[in-house]
């Protein structure tokens, strides 16, 4: 059994198994019968990585093919990056062991903007030259996709192609070409160009951007006759007969979660407007009830995993959720295999639906409220009031629960200290709600975990031209909610503020950040979503160096008719749509839902999902 | 429905493949591959069930396994046959099921039946054969073989000498020893311990991570005292 790494090494680093695959349900293949191989790189440790959906979609999807290989890699923690550094090893796939430099295409999964100092490090690791510009023939192809892909300027010198949709559209397309380019002799420019034909497909080498000399940006326009002006993303029709797999793999190490997971639908209804991942999914497109049932037993089945997650953007949106949970509840209840409910609104058919689930075990109730008060929730189009909050706990307390965990988010446009002291005057109310339970019939102390993130405006989002705060900012918010919170019973805690501001400066970034991305690499920066890891003086040191400006990214407020850095990218949702959106964010105005009403966004282009039912 | 008298012992290897897998998650792979095999594993009672599987003492992170154990017990009765080839349908490569048997009523669980292991210590090339051939005599006349034992907190001095019960030259091309030692939860040594005492007595650099180390068997005492292995005498028929 061949191991990249020598048993010495893997024994004085942390959890090795990270490091050596054999998992259950992996894909082993012969590589002398393989035409393609793609190695999949998850830019985080393999724990974060595995427990991601789409690394196992793809996964399968890309192996059912005869003629590829899909092989797994993640970042190395730095324990294990200082021992390959020294031991002079590349960086390898989990499956075969081998080096990525010999694979056809390495490709990665951006699900969030801080990651990105470990995809150049991952290259780095791996031989192969971090700017794309410097690779030759003989170098794998750089791909990659994911949330963050939908504005990826910022790695844009470092990738060869960008994939905007959803991983099962046109994958086969790109690797049938891929083969007959690759038999043909062809150079890679020549397969680049012919990915021009595919809508969906961006090649940041095929667009110019120029600037103006305030920085903002003058144009961005494509300069090859073949590259479309803007790209549209591509997204799978009918979930019913797209690919899912049948298993996932099982990893031997705790990952984040241990579980099987279905997919009930991609898309959300609701258009929080503060919320990249309910727009750049539109529109919602459900999965029958009966096929996830079908996927749910091969899931259980092929992993032997005692827990079951059902996913999406907002469960309680389902329309045959009643249906899926009895289902899943009649099949499982007797073979100790349990389901887990993220996202779900909490009523009466919800809390009931959990009661029957987890039986006498009383997990915590969460409640994404992101505002304190309900004008600021009217603003991000929060369609959640105290009322449904404080009934929702007063449900949760008479059935047994006695620890609420309350969302909220710090920042948000045209917020006030009235909204900062509504944080805690709500999880003042959810405490005396408790309260008013009977002495004799509380079970244990109640508590309230309120935390708050730190608002960070996406693009495609209707809050994409608006400043966010300084990281000073959100320090002040975050000890005034703090301080504001006088119950014992309520705790809250803050995100790290200046992970917050950069975030806000890579979801935003145009191409010009790639330099301080690269230099703050070369600083040393790594897993900066790691508290323990990040170094926010290394990143300022970048920007200074290489003479940009954070705030010019994250603090400043763009004028609707500023070219954005994702101008020739299209995700459906119309500008027009976005605008509208704003404005009537700023009139604290709230906007129904895609089921009560069409507001005609432009998702509908797409010929699919909700907006056809 | 659990019967207490519906349990299983079986012996399993700990290949290469997964020697980087720690104990808790070798005991979760098991758990997961009874599940896949369908294997109709006992449950306890109690706000969180779990599975009615215990194995005996825990490997080194690192190791490999010919000697491997766990008891588990069924809500019915399958055939010891029909179990082995399910489970070795199922678990990871690596892991494989080379005994089970049927438990007679009233035996001890293995955790508290061991009381001795059997391991091979493969040195690096630092050692040669010619250093064992040479120095173990002299090593187990040592009326004490002291080497720092890591403590909770810190490292602390031990004579490691009452816990060797032999020690075997097994040397071929490679400088090797076979050693039996006490092992379990009232005694327990490591073999490495045996492998530092005798770089220390030869004056050698002991390289912990350049050596290799494979568990062969797990023993018990019978009614006569004699170790034998877990399941030996202890099997239903």
């Amino acid at each position: 059994m061949y191991k990249a790494v020598s048993d010495e090494i893997l024994l004085q680093v942390d959890k090795p198994a990270r490091y050596v695959g054999g998992e259950v349900n992996m894909v082993k293949k012969d590589l002398s019968n393989i035409d393609i191989r793609f190695a999949f790189c998850f830019p985080d440790v393999y724990e974060v990585g595995m427990s991601h959906l789409g690394l196992q979609i793809l996964y399968y999807f890309l192996n059912r093919r005869d003629d590829t290989y899909c092989e797994r890699a993640f970042a190395p923690w730095t324990d294990m990056e200082q021992k390959m550094r020294e031991n002079h090893i590349p960086l390898f796939s989990l499956e075969s062991q081998q080096p990525l430099k010999n694979f056809d295409f390495v490709g990665f999964t951006l699900q969030y903007e801080l990651c990105y100092t470990n995809v150049l490090n991952m290259l780095d690791l791996s031989g192969i030259h971090i700017y794309s510009k410097d690779r030759t023939e003989d170098e794998p192809i750089i791909i990659c996709g994911g949330s963050c892909a939908y504005n990826a300027e910022p790695l844009a010198d470092f990738v060869d192609i960008v994939y905007l949709g959803e991983g099962e559209v046109l994958y086969d397309e790109i690797l049938d070409i891929y083969k007959e380019y690759k038999k043909a002799g062809k150079t890679k420019n020549e397969f680049f160009e012919r990915l021009l034909d595919i809508d969906g497909i961006y090649i940041p080498k095929f667009y110019d951007v120029k600037y103006n000399e305030d920085g903002t940006i003058k144009s961005i326009e494509p300069n090859h006759p073949k590259a479309r002006k803007v790209i549209k993303k591509v997204i799978v029709k009918d979930m019913d007969s797209v690919f899912y797999p049948e298993k996932q793999i099982v990893p031997f190490i705790e990952v984040v979660h241990d579980r099987v997971t279905l997919e009930l639908f991609r898309g959300c209804i609701r258009g929080c407007r503060f919320c990249q991942a309910g727009f750049i999914y539109r529109p919602v497109r459900e999965k029958n009830y009966k096929t996830l049932l079908k996927q749910a037993e091969s899931l259980i089945d092929s992993s032997g995993h005692e827990e079951i997650s059902l996913i999406s953007l907002a469960t309680s949106d389902y329309t045959c959720f009643p249906q899926l949970a009895n289902g899943l509840i009649d099949e499982y209840k007797d073979k100790k295999v349990s389901i887990s409910l993220p996202s779900l609104r909490i009523d009466s058919f919800s809390l009931d639906l959990m009661q029957k689930i987890q039986e006498v075990r009383k997990s915590s109730l969460t409640f994404a409220a992101e505002a304190g008060t309900q004008r600021l929730r009217n603003v991000i189009n929060k369609n959640l009031t105290e009322k449904d909050i404080l009934d929702g706990c007063k449900l949760a307390f008479d059935g047994g629960w006695n620890k609420v965990k309350m969302y909220f988010m710090l920042g948000l446009p045209t917020e006030t200290d009235e909204d900062l002291e509504g944080i805690a005057d709500l999880c003042d109310k959810i405490v005396e709600k408790y309260f008013e339970i009977p002495k004799e019939d509380r079970s244990r102390p109640v508590t309230v975990n309120a935390s708050a993130s730190c608002f960070v405006p996406k693009p495609f989002t209707p809050f994409q031209w608006d400043a966010q705060d300084s990281f000073e900012s959100f320090g002040r918010k975050g000890a005034f909610v703090k301080n504001a919170i006088k119950r014992k019973q309520v705790r809250f805690t803050y995100h790290n503020t200046m992970m917050s501001s950069l975030e806000g400066v890579m979801a935003r970034g145009d191409r010009k950040v790639s330099k301080a991305i690269y230099r703050a690499w070369e600083l040393g920066c790594r897993f900066d979503s790691w508290s323990d890891v990040f170094d926010f003086e290394k990143w300022q040191q970048a920007f200074d160096e290489t003479g940009l400006s954070m705030e010019f990214y994250a603090n400043r407020k763009r004028e609707y008719n500023e070219i954005l850095p994702w101008e020739h990218v299209s995700v459906g949702v119309t500008k027009r749509f976005l605008i509208e959106e704003r404005e009537r964010a700023y009139r604290a105005q709230t906007t129904p839902n895609c089921r009560q009403e069409c507001q005609n966004c432009g998702a509908k282009s797409f010929g699919g999902g909700v907006c056809f039912e | 429905m659990n019967n207490e008298n519906i349990r299983y012992r079986f012996r399993f290897n700990k290949g290469e493949e997964v020697k980087f897998i720690g104990h808790l998650d070798v005991m979760i792979a098991f758990q997961r591959a009874l599940k896949r095999a369908d294997i109709p594993i006992a449950y306890s009672n109690g706000f969180n069930p779990h599975q009615l599987i215990a194995f005996a003492l825990p490997l080194s992170l690192g190791y490999t396994s010919t000697g491997e154990y766990g008891d588990f017990q069924l809500q019915y009765e399958m055939d010891c046959d029909e179990l082995k080839e399910r489970l070795n349908n199922t678990l990871p490569c690596g892991m494989y099921v080379t005994e089970l048997i049927r438990l007679k009523d009233g035996v001890k669980n293995t955790m508290a039946s061991v009381c001795a292991a059997s391991y091979d210590i493969k040195f690096d090339e630092s050692i040669t054969p010619d250093d064992i051939n040479n120095n173990l005599k002299g090593f187990l006349a040592l009326n004490e073989i002291v080497v720092m034992k890591k403590t909770k907190n810190n490292f602390k001095e031990t004579d490691i000498k009452p816990d060797i019960i032999n020690v075997e030259n097994i040397s071929e091309k490679n400088a090797a020893l076979r050693v039996l030692v006490n092992a379990g939860s009232k005694r327990n040594l490591k073999p490495e311990s045996v492998a530092e005492g005798f770089c220390n007595y030869i004056n050698k650099e002991y390289n912990r991570y350049k050596m290799s180390f494979n568990r062969n068997n797990m023993l018990m005492k019978d009614k006569y005292g004699q170790l034998v292995s877990l399941t030996d005498g202890v099997g239903l028929n």
